[in-house]
């Protein structure tokens, strides 16, 4: 389905229906810009299917109004204690900064969900397959459809995962995928976080502050619920379990206090009720069993979700000065004595210039066209590509190959002379680790700022378990770029977030 | 299936409880050293000093202060987080341990001991006014009691719960007898006028709380046999040595694996019941405590080597030479 790309209609009278009486009413038809799709506000100023009743609501609502909501958001947030970590100093110790989260939600109608939903399945399928068949036959790079040299030169492939079975022969068991719309509407996968994705516990905790904040919206629409979330990781976690275990001991494995993401894993720990273990809790025997040190004496440990990169995971195997890890881990993983979740040596497919090979990869596992497009992609290392990406370097965004949260991109029309210059270099030196693609006019979605509703960047991550099961989050977390005209959206990067809301038809009204 | 308490939690939440405790303490020893200096005549005052002796930071004072002042003093015990005997420090300590046993404590437990760690760093920073200084310090052992209270009450009472306590009560026995230690010290045994030396008994009474108990269940002069007895073994009194040895004691029963610092508990508490503590006076007193605090020492070991810092037994032990220094959660005074 396409829709046509959103006109400014300024100077034209509203619409019928649009209210004029409050204060400060919105006025929709001023509201779009040019060539952007509005996951809220069609042309014209008209609702998209299924918003009428959030626009209508956001129409009768003053800027005092809305303000003294954000300020409630704000204070639940607080009084909620959902912090993300932002650096860590001598005296006062980890530095929490509240959440930034935006009272307007974001919608999604459930039948287009549906689809994306089926086409994020197939996707992380298709990248399982391939993980799998880097580290056994390796017949995609046999048959060409990857170049060997990509998977022999990427930075994230482990010679120490060849050849181990994997249960379900699943290695990415959470896969958090970025989703952005384009001009027309069009969702398209940004890139695929198959190694350690982070940001659930903030949807879940988006939707609670979300209850408390519009209560009467829930009211009058039909909002998918996000919250079976914890218990569909456990059950897939569980899958997981050496030998079949039916009553597997699970915990996750977190940096620790000073890590980013710490509020996320406490959070995950305590709604799963698994225990939430530091490197420094666990130990392997010489039987190559895991364990964890508890008052009771060892108790043996089946399945762990970790949150640590490979890289700190095993001193015996790789970072040997990493007091993160647990000695010995590897060992237990390989003998199969232990599941780790995601397993080491994923991240092979989580690889910028991977990435544009996930179609092909698609056709050629599953012979099933891809449901969910790519970003049109140029590989730097392909001559012809190359070319292209040097000359309008200024009209593209180039990514380096292995890093994330949006280190290290170059933001080709926003960029200094010098800026590009430097990036045309180290393409030239090292064109393997680089790729590019047009700058994207992601959707926006009404958002408050400066005290009044105006159109702000979003994205979308959804998070996609894989155990015996596949299950798919009811829409995501989606980030919000705060600043006017931005596109990063990352929360180390001044981005905020918003509830997503999967909205179906609305239920007629009960009889009383 | 048995909710294991790991180790470095129980750990967590022992060492919460001991510098809790501990900042409480200090904030007691200097509101009433500060009272105590006012009731003595300039002639008998014995200054600020022996707060240094009871906190065992003699030593650390010394290489950086040329004079025991009160000035000196009182910000080296509150205010001062480079100090390891101040109650800024302790409550630093409190707060990077809570952080770690935050998922086993109701939600709002955390939020209590933020609110401390802001009171200590806004009210106790630099060197306030004698005045400032006793209503900031009163803030100080209002909210360690608020913090306590409410996980009294709301907490659950399993095993993390009685590291809680465990740490609360050993730390607090510590306390109570160098407390002793250091006024008895500084008390003549004799000469002194009578009512002087009745003024140094109730501080001692009075920083332990021990004033009204005193009075009602002894019902006579303030004289050290019978201040020693109620403070060492009057177990009704929840901070004299015999108290806190009970309830270190009933929180120790309903461990797991519990033989060797049940036993050294039980150590601690024969001593104890041996000796007749109102015979005690100067170097057998010191003598005395000093083996006390030597037995509670042992009690710490034994806790720290069966919960905290155990050797994995044979079938599981770490490969030789793999295993990292565990970072202290905590330190226990010299």
């Amino acid at each position: 389905m396409r829709a046509p790309s959103n006109q400014p209609l300024a100077g034209k009278p509203p619409p019928i229906g649009v209210s004029l009486r409050a204060a400060m009413p919105i006025d929709w038809t001023a509201y779009n810009a040019a060539g952007v799709w509005d996951e809220l506000i069609a042309p014209r100023g008209r609702a998209r299917p299924g918003g009428g009743p959030l626009r209508r609501m956001l129409a009768r609502m003053s800027d005092a109004e809305l303000a003294s909501r954000q300020a409630a958001a704000n204070l639940a947030i607080r009084a909620m204690g959902i912090t993300f970590s932002v650096y860590h100093d001598e005296t006062s110790g980890a530095v929490d900064r509240e959440w930034p989260f935006d009272i307007i939600p974001r919608l999604i109608q459930k039948r287009e969900w549906e689809a994306i939903e089926r086409g994020l399945a197939q996707r992380v399928k298709a990248l399982n397959l391939f993980i799998d068949d880097i580290y056994h036959e390796q017949r995609a790079l046999r048959d060409g459809v990857v170049p060997r040299a990509y998977i022999e030169r990427s930075r994230e492939f482990r010679a120490e995962c060849v050849g181990i079975d994997t249960p379900h022969r699943v290695w990415s068991h959470v896969c958090g995928s970025d989703l952005v719309r384009d001009g027309e509407g069009t969702f398209h996968v940004l890139e695929d976080n198959l190694r350690v994705p982070s940001g659930v516990s903030y949807m879940l905790e988006n939707r609670e502050v979300m209850k408390r904040v519009f209560p009467e919206l829930f009211e009058h629409l039909a909002i998918y619920p996000v919250d079976d979330y914890p218990r569909q990781l456990l059950a897939s976690l569980a899958s997981l379990a050496p030998d079949g275990n039916k009553a597997p001991r699970i915990a996750v494995l977190t940096p620790g206090l000073h890590n980013s993401a710490y509020f996320e894993h406490s959070w995950l720990a305590q709604a799963m009720a698994v225990k939430l273990v530091e490197g420094r809790d666990l130990t392997v025997g010489n039987d190559n069993r895991v364990y964890m040190r508890t008052i009771d004496g060892l108790v043996r440990v089946d399945v762990i979700y970790r949150r640590i990169d490979d890289l700190f995971l095993d001193p015996e195997v790789f970072n040997a000065d990493s007091l993160l890890g647990v000695p010995g881990l590897m060992r237990a993983w390989r003998a199969g004595n232990v599941a780790l979740a995601n397993a080491p040596g994923c991240g092979v497919a989580d690889d910028k210039v991977i990435y544009t090979y996930v179609p092909d990869l698609i056709r050629y596992y599953l012979a099933e066209e891809p449901l969910l497009p790519n970003v049109h992609s140029y590989r730097c290392v392909e001559k012809e590509h190359r070319d292209f990406v040097l000359d309008n370097i200024e009209t593209l965004v180039v990514k380096p190959a292995n890093e994330s949260g949006g280190y290290g991109i170059l933001i080709g029309p926003h960029a200094t002379k010098r800026e590009r210059e430097q990036t045309r270099r180290r393409i030239r030196a090292n064109p393997r680790n680089y790729m590019a693609q047009p700058m994207l006019r992601l959707s926006t979605a009404p958002t408050l700022a400066n005290g009044t509703l105006a159109p702000r960047h979003v994205d979308l991550r959804p998070f996609v378990l894989s155990g015996r099961k596949r299950y798919v989050t009811m829409g995501g977390l989606t980030r919000v770029a705060l600043r006017q005209g931005s596109t990063v959206v990352n929360s180390s990067q001044g981005g905020g977030s918003k509830d997503t809301w999967v909205v179906g038809p609305t239920p007629p009204r009960q009889r009383r | 299936m048995k909710p294991h308490t790991l180790s470095r939690v129980a750990e967590a939440l022992y060492w919460m409880g001991r510098y809790l405790e501990r900042a409480e303490s200090a904030a007691r020893l200097v509101a009433v050293n500060a009272n105590l200096l006012m009731d003595l005549p300039a002639g008998l005052s014995l200054g600020w000093r022996p707060l240094l002796e009871i906190t065992g930071s003699s030593a650390e004072f010394d290489a950086r202060h040329r004079q025991p002042t009160e000035r000196n003093v009182a910000h080296f015990l509150c205010g001062d987080a480079a100090s390891s005997a101040s109650i800024a420090h302790a409550i630093n300590r409190a707060r990077d341990n809570a952080r770690t046993a935050r998922n086993t404590m109701p939600r709002i437990a955390f939020e209590y001991v933020n609110d401390l760690y802001l009171h200590v760093k806004g009210e106790l920073a630099g060197h306030p006014s004698r005045s400032r200084r006793g209503i900031a310090l009163e803030g100080v052992t209002r909210r360690v009691q608020q913090i306590e209270g409410f996980l009294s009450s709301a907490m659950m009472h399993d095993e993390k719960w009685r590291f809680l306590r465990i740490g609360n009560h050993l730390e607090r026995a510590d306390m109570t007898t160098r407390i002793i230690d250091a006024r008895a010290r500084h008390l003549p045994a004799s000469g002194a006028p009578e009512a002087f030396e009745q003024v140094k008994w109730r501080s001692v009474l009075q920083s332990l709380y021990g004033m009204q108990g005193y009075l009602t269940s002894i019902q006579g002069p303030m004289e050290r046999p019978a201040v020693l007895r109620f403070l060492f073994k009057n177990e009704a009194f929840p901070r004299s040595f015999a108290g806190c040895l009970q309830s270190l004691r009933f929180a120790l029963r309903h461990l797991p694996r519990n033989t060797a610092p049940a036993q050294a508990c039980q150590a601690v508490a024969r001593r104890l019941a041996k000796t007749d503590v109102r015979q005690l006076e100067g170097d057998s007193l010191h003598a005395f405590i000093d083996a006390c605090q030597v037995a509670l020492g042992k009690l710490h070991t034994a806790i720290d080597s069966t919960y905290f810092h155990f050797e994995p037994d044979a079938s599981a032990r770490r490969r030789k030479g793999a295993a990292p220094p565990p970072p202290a959660a905590g330190e226990a005074r010299p």
